[in-house]
């Protein structure tokens, strides 16, 4: 089982999005894909129409009092089941801080979950905290979205630094440029400039798409259902990156 | 409830019109589908609980696997072209269907088309919380067709809106629960029968029958499991068709033998000299299969496998030519002619003689005073023969033990072959050892004849070596073995079976 976070510090820059559609695309592949929403705002779980709501809320996941497989839900695709976000999960923090070992506490609640899974894809919310120190300890990848601007490099910066002061094994980073504006000269600079310099951004950029903001509207990922849109051959690249870049 | 529903003909047109109108569902696009189903010619996924499922559609084709209750494991995008084991795409389907298989090939066990829609059921915010697969009517290659159903597939965490869909579907006039799942009705339907396949004969006597009626019996199951394997010899399709092939032909050859004094002499004597002649055509080619299935294992013991490459193509070369004779030997006349006794005279019980009970106490009681008698001249320093000739004895006593072995308790029998398995083992891996060593000498000489490279040369002088020191391994363990099985527990055990009654 590998495990891939989709994370970033900041927010709105296209980290469900890339969740959701990566999921979908190891999916399609054949393998079998649990998405575990654990933003509370539940981007994700919307976009898979499933309930926000996990009985016993995150206390009783993290506590290991609701085995993490009795919350999950099959999505309307085939081999992609979604652990759905829950309010609750606002307190993870606590919660996980009330735990032993608290920044283990997600990856050893994903071992039970290995012979079930060939991808986890976790959708987190972003900040810095125990949660995020949690997450990619447990990822062998953390697919980073990045906005294309002048502080793009210092975010990718902090974000480095992020996974090499966490504790334990470090994860492969691949950052990618999200919500590029291919009319604006500064995202083509960038989109070009960054890869170049960087081993750990993707060639990939997923380009600022009017579809990708549909997917709220059709609730399914992109590629699902706009499958020659630059935007769905953009993750699908991505994807082929990501796969490559982390042995997946 | 059932999950699985038999579609009367009268509604069989309108199906998705009647489910629609009962059930808040979306209908996706309506395929042609043709299904194969594939497992080993023994049915070793079917036996795991499992189904390996083929789906072709017109523009595309997914490899299933799932269980025999058609809960999916996995489903992933394949090619259109036959499924192998080679060719399994990687992931959990490849790891649990390989694990499985060991050495048997993948066969398309059952081929099926037909029309195949799918049904979304709807729950709140227009999630599917189920699906209906509405199949059929279903056209199998070679068998009677099958009509239409509509299989509920429950999703995980929404079990409950299942239920409801098959509570519904119960109440659709025209919707009965169906007996057994498709796969089941579709194999029925093409004559294939996995839970009863054998191997081996399966023989349950009653202590009073004729024993001519036990032989009859037993030689007609040698005689199926033999024309079961003759095909997948011919073709190669794996190395255990020919494997199971030779151990029935064993087995028939020593069942023949405990028919001393029940079969007419000159018809047992004549079917031993034709059966020995099927069991040496079939020697050759089967100790080059075990060779090169095990060269990589042997090869590793050496650590030479650049060096020994010239040695496995010349067993791949012996190999084909050794096939090629068994093939000539399988589609001949006398092998025909075989057959055709066999089924004649051999599996015809002939005029009511003793109990089967009494000759099974005899010759058991024989066998086991034979291997008594050989296990107990054993020493260190016995020649390899004396070895040999014990592991035949002991062979004898254990296709009697499995020939007879209804007519005792099952613990005491399976104690006994427990124990008497301990002891071949040791036996068998002393000849094993010797008989590669042998060959591999021999290969050498021809190798050398042939203008191999030195390396080659000197690689398997360490080959010889290693099987050498294997077979002195296991000669020192055979006194030890032979004292263990010839300990008062076991002859008590023997003396218990052919007395306790």
């Amino acid at each position: 089982m590998r495990i891939v976070a989709s994370y970033s510090i900041k927010g709105g820059v296209g980290k469900t999005t890339a969740a959701a559609n990566v999921a979908w695309l190891a999916a399609e592949s054949g393998q079998r894909v649990l998405l575990w929403d654990l933003d509370p705002q539940g981007g994700a779980t919307y976009l898979f129409r499933v309930r926000p709501k996990v009985k016993g809320g995150g206390e009783a996941l993290v506590s290991g009092r609701r085995d993490l497989r009795d919350a999950v839900k099959a999505s309307d695709f085939d081999n992609l089941d979604l652990l759905p976000s829950d309010f609750s999960y606002r307190n993870l923090d606590l919660l996980l801080d009330a735990q032993k070992k608290p920044t283990r506490r997600l990856g050893r609640l994903l071992d039970s979950m290995a012979d079930e899974y060939d991808v986890v894809v976790l959708d987190c919310a972003p900040s810095v905290s125990l949660v995020s120190e949690g997450i990619v300890r447990a990822a062998d990848l953390v697919l980073a979205p990045l906005v294309p601007a002048p502080l793009s490099v210092r975010t990718l910066d902090q974000l480095r630094s992020f996974i090499a002061e966490a504790k334990g094994p470090a994860p492969d980073l691949l950052a990618f440029l999200s919500m590029v504006d291919r009319r604006r000269r500064l995202h083509r600079d960038l989109s070009e400039q960054l890869p170049n310099e960087h081993q750990d951004v993707a060639a990939t950029a997923i380009p600022m798409a009017s579809v990708v903001e549909q997917m709220g509207v059709r609730r399914a990922p992109v590629v699902a259902w706009a499958r020659t849109a630059p935007a769905s051959v953009a993750y699908r690249n991505l994807w082929d990156e990501a796969r490559l870049h982390a042995k997946i | 409830m059932a999950d699985e529903f038999v579609v009367d003909e009268a509604v069989g047109p309108s199906c998705v019109e009647v489910l629609t109108d009962a059930l808040p569902v979306r209908g996706d696009v309506h395929h042609t589908e043709r299904r194969v189903w594939f497992d080993t010619h023994d049915w070793r996924l079917f036996r795991a609980g499992l189904l390996l499922e083929h789906h072709v559609r017109k523009r595309e084709s997914w490899l299933v696997l799932s269980d025999l209750e058609g809960q999916r494991i996995s489903r992933q995008p394949i090619g259109r072209a036959a499924v192998t084991a080679q060719s399994l795409p990687d992931g959990v389907t490849r790891d649990r269907v390989l694990e499985l298989i060991g050495v048997r090939a993948l066969l398309p066990r059952v081929v099926a088309s037909g029309p195949v829609q799918v049904l979304s059921v709807l729950g709140p915010e227009e999630k599917t919380v189920a699906r209906i697969v509405v199949e059929g009517p279903t056209t199998v290659r070679d068998g009677a067709p099958v009509g239409l159903r509509a299989r509920i597939e429950s999703l995980r965490g929404y079990d409950k809106d299942a239920a409801k869909v098959c509570r519904t579907l119960d109440a659709i006039p025209g919707f009965g629960p169906a007996k057994e799942p498709l796969f089941e009705s579709v194999l029925r339907a093409a004559g294939l029968h996995p839970r009863s396949f054998r191997s081996k004969p399966d023989l349950e006597f009653i202590p009073r029958i004729p024993v001519t009626q036990a032989f009859a019996g037993t030689l007609t199951q040698l005689r199926e499991i033999v024309l079961d394997n003759v095909e997948g010899t011919l073709r190669q399709l794996d190395t255990e068709f020919l494997h199971d092939l030779r151990v029935t032909v064993r087995r028939t050859r020593a069942v023949l033998k405990f028919a001393h004094g029940t079969i007419d002499e000159d018809i047992r004597a004549s079917y031993a000299v034709e059966l020995k002649w099927l069991a040496d055509q079939t020697s050759l080619s089967r100790d080059l299969d075990v060779y090169l299935l095990g060269f990589e294992d042997l090869v590793s013991h050496v650590n030479a496998s650049g060096e020994l490459e010239p040695l496995r193509r010349q067993l791949t070369r012996h190999r084909k030519t050794a096939h090629a004779a068994l093939n000539r030997a399988l589609r001949s006349e006398r092998f025909a002619a075989l057959l055709d006794g066999w089924q004649r005279e051999l599996a015809v019980a002939g005029p009511a003689e003793r109990p089967v009970i009494e000759v099974a106490d005899d010759q058991l009681s024989r066998a086991w005073k034979r291997v008594a008698k050989r296990g107990d001249t054993i020493t260190d320093a016995s020649p390899a023969e004396a070895v040999h000739d014990l592991r035949k004895r002991c062979k004898e006593l254990r296709y009697l033990l499995e020939f007879f072995g209804s007519l005792y308790g099952a613990d005491a029998r399976s104690e006994a072959v427990s124990e008497l398995k301990l002891l071949q083992d040791i036996l068998g891996e002393f000849q094993d050892a010797e008989a590669q060593r042998i060959s591999v000498h021999q290969y050498a000489v021809e190798l050398a004849k042939a203008g191999a490279p030195p390396a080659t040369l000197i690689a398997m002088g360490r080959l010889e070596h290693h099987l050498q020191l294997r077979q002195d391994a296991a000669r020192a363990e055979v006194a030890d073995r032979w004292q263990r099985f010839n300990r008062k527990h076991n002859q008590r055990l023997y003396a218990r079976m052919v007395t306790s009654r």
